[in-house]
Formats: C-alpha cells, structure tokens, sequence
C-alpha cells in the first residue's frame, strides 16, 4: 500500500521538485502552499507523514506544527521540518515541538529520501509490534470475535470467512452456538465503524447476543424474532451502546429435521442458488440495525434448502470496491460473481476464495458464512 | 472533512463536499453536527450529491445524529443520495428510519 505524504511549503517550485522525486519513490503526495490549504486537506485525509517549510506568510510552520500538536487527531501524524533556516537555535525549537527530525533544504534529494524511507519504515515496524502486543494480550484473554471453527452437523456444512481492514481487528463478528444436538444458531454480526473502535464494541454485542438466545432456550423459546425483540431492547437500554449501532443476521439451523430459520437486523440480504431454477435468490428481512429504537419490528422466515444448496450471509464490506480510485458499494456485482461461480460449478471452498480474490482493493472487513444443506 | 453549511430560514443544508465520506471523516462529521444541535439546531438537511461512497462508519454518525435529535422533536432529511447508496439504504432498511428525497426543494417542503 503507498504511503501517503502531506508536503507544505509557499514556494510552488520547491513542492513541484518534491512531489515529483517522492511520486517516482513510490509515495502519494499532496500538496499545500499554506497551513490553511494543509489543514483543509487534513480534515479530508490522514497521511502517514508531514514534512513542512518553516518560513510561510500568515502562519509559519511552527505555527502549524503548534496546532497539530493541540488536536488529537492529528498529534501523532510523525512531522518532518524541511527549510532553509537552519539556525541553531530554531533547528531546537523545531525539535522540541516533536518534530522527528529537522532537514537542511540543501541537503541533497537522496538523503532526504533515505530519511523518509527510514522513519517511514520505523513508523510501520513500531506500529506493526504494537499490533501485535495487543494481539498476543487479546488471544491470551480468549478475546475473538471470530470462532476458530464452524461445529460438523449432520445435515449442514459451514464454511466461513473473514478478512479483516488493513491487517487490524474490525467490526465484523461470527459466532455459532450450538445449544443442543439438534439447534445450532449461526450468528453474523457487523459494528457500524472500523477497526478497533468496532471491534471492542463488537464483544458487548456478542455477549448480549449470547445470552438472549440462551434465555429464550432455556424457556423452549426457538422464535428467532422474540430472541431479536429482547436482543434489541437490551442494547437499546445499554446507555454505553448509546451511539453505537450493530447489523445481525441470524440463522437458525435444526439439525433433525434439516429447517432453516432465519432473521435480520438492517443486514444485507440472505442469498441462495436456487439448484431447480438456476438462479440466486434473495431473503431480506424486515428488522432495522440494533438499538436504534425499542421496537426494531423484527420477522423472521423459513428458507427452503434442497440438498445441495447453499445459503450465503454476507456483511457489508463484501460488496464494497475500489476500483480506479473509486470507492463504491454494489451488491449487484457480489451476486454477479457468486451466480457467476455457481453456474460454473464451482465448490464451495473455491467459491469462498475466489469472491476475496477477485476484489480489486478491499475498503472493509469483508466476511462470509456459507452454509451448505447436505 | 469538507463541509459547507448554509441557513435557509430557520433549516440548516450541510453539503458533504467529500467523494469519500468514511472512517476519518465520520467523527469529525458527527461532532459538527452535533454541535450544531446543542447550539439549538432542529431542522437539517444533509445532502449528499458530491458523495460517491459511504461506509458504514460514517453511516453510524449518521444514525446516532438522527437517534440525538429525534428526542429533540427535531427532523433530519437526507437528499440526493446517488444510486449505490440509496440501494444500500433499501437493503438495509434504513430507508424505513431516514426521511429520503431527491432534492433540496423537496426536503424544505418536509419542514
């Protein structure tokens, strides 16, 4: 992925010459002739790196390295002084407003590189540790919102998938809860959000889903729209959850008897190839995300399978592309693909592979439930 | 995150002036506008006719501003949403809790 790069200077010159030698390195570059251009372009995108002039009409850039420094957005973005005036005494004043380093505007254009690439790469392996220190904690903890694997039914097979955003955990969540021989509910969840902020919030989500459906069974309750009605009202209530909002599918399989039952919550369509007419059919149901009112109106419905068929839950991030730097969300051309696929005949680990491969860049936690009647 | 907001009588119009409105934009997005409410805002209309993608984090501000002001007595009127995006809010049924139209003149006429 190429590394994004604010550059600021008044002098249009000097930012054409190092837009120019930081492209053909590989970097996204853009450009401002102020701290008011630079700042309009931050409150649009986040770059891996500023590098700034320090002489500048209006604000200078200790002005601007000052009131990065005040917002928390913008605070850690790693800051690079790159100017003429290179006396001691302002060289420490760069320094001391966390600036990482303080380059010479004549030093020479290869230099300059090898710093960015330098600091650039300690940036990711310092990032990358981190990660992977919460990573080791949240495994330690039994912390996963993704199950390490499906339960072996008798008249089903499970397949599933998940591909998280940028190498971090996100808002996406699977889990499958078998309460009995018979009954085993197939969970897909997605947290409105990205990354760690979702995926946090996605443990509250999944414990309240939990304990719902052991309730409701406990009671020999098996309606997947009562389990919704309380699951909603719950997280309504949970002033924490106030802001925060959940897609859910969920499915109920009966193992004996080889039914399907299903409900929703402001998810995406269930989708079935349907082996008689050859075409893909769609479930949608009528319950809007959780918590956002105290009556989500939840259905539910039972979806006929024929052996051989399968059922695919699909979250968001599935049906969102970028192509030619375009971003966009078209469901349309997901199904296109899995009809596409399934004409072919392809299997169904196959089918699985190939709707991750085929995206063009991923924008989202992209995830994938394909239950197969046997 | 680019914004322009303009007062017709007493209607607030955000025009979201971004391609993209995700992740990095959302809580930016949310703060303003509810700071906008605090301030005594009630009726707004947000329109979407430069954005050409939406994610779901963005569509999360979306939906707690319009759980903050309902209480409120307020209205929030979404307009000119381009097709990708108004498909994913049939699908999802968010079509069933945002008020959709098609242009600014319609959405003044629900005030």
């Amino acid at each position: 992925m190429n590394r994004t790069i604010l550059l600021v200077d008044d002098d249009i010159f000097q930012l054409k010459l190092f837009e120019k030698l930081l492209s053909s390195n590989g970097y996204n570059c853009k450009i401002a002739l102020s701290v008011a251009e630079a700042e309009e372009i931050l409150h649009s995108e986040k770059p891996d790196l500023i590098i700034s002039d320090y002489e500048m009409p209006d604000k200078n850039g200790f002005d601007f390295r000052r009131r990065l420094l005040e917002r928390d957005m913008f605070k850690n973005i790693p800051f690079l002084f790159l100017t003429s005036v290179n006396d001691t005494a302002s060289v420490q004043q760069g320094l001391d407003l966390k600036a990482i380093d303080y380059i010479a505007k004549n030093t020479p254009a290869k230099h300059v590189l090898s710093k960015i690439d330098n600091l650039l790469q300690a940036v990711r392996e310092h990032y990358e540790r981190s990660l992977g220190e919460i990573k080791g904690v949240a495994e330690k903890l039994n912390l996963r919102n993704i199950p390490r694997q499906a339960p072996v039914l008798k008249s089903f097979e499970i397949s599933y998938f998940n591909q998280t955003f940028q190498n971090q955990p996100g808002g996406d969540f699977i889990d499958f809860i078998r309460v009995s021989d018979r009954y085993t509910f197939v969970v897909l969840g997605d947290v409105m959000g990205k990354k760690w902020g979702a995926w946090f919030f996605s443990f509250s989500f999944l414990s309240y889903i939990r304990s719902a459906i052991r309730l409701c069974v406990y009671d020999e309750n098996y309606s997947l729209s009562e389990i919704m009605n309380k699951l909603n009202r719950v997280v309504y209530a949970d002033e924490l959850l106030s802001d925060i909002f959940s897609t859910l599918s969920l499915v109920l399989l009966d193992d004996q008897d080889g039914i399907v039952s299903y409900a929703g919550a402001g998810d995406l369509p269930l989708l079935k190839f349907d082996k008689e007419k050859e075409s893909l059919q769609h479930y949608q149901s009528q319950g809007i995300l959780l918590g956002f009112t105290d009556d989500g109106s939840y259905d539910e419905m039972t979806i006929q399978m024929e052996d051989g068929e399968e059922l695919y839950l699909v979250s968001d991030g599935m049906m969102d592309f970028e192509a030619g730097g375009k971003t966009r969300s078209d469901i349309e051309l997901l199904k296109e693909k899995l009809y596409t696929l399934k004409k072919n005949g392809e299997s169904l680990e196959s089918i699985k592979d190939k709707l991750f491969d085929k995206h063009v860049s991923q924008v989202d936690d992209c995830s994938i439930i394909i239950i197969k009647k046997l | 995150m680019n914004v322009k907001a303009q007062h017709i009588d007493d209607v607030l119009v955000l025009i979201i002036e971004d391609r993209d409105a995700n992740l990095v934009k959302s809580g930016p997005f949310k703060e303003l506008v509810f700071n906008e409410i605090n301030e005594g805002a009630r009726k707004i209309v947000i329109s979407f006719e430069h954005v050409d993608y939406l994610d779901s984090s963005f569509l999360g501000s979306l939906v707690a501003i319009l759980k903050n002001l309902l209480p409120l007595e307020g209205k929030l009127v979404l307009v000119k949403l381009n097709d990708d995006i108004q498909n994913l809010f049939e699908m999802t049924r968010l079509d069933k809790i945002f008020n959709l139209k098609n242009s600014l003149e319609t959405a003044l006429k629900e005030f």
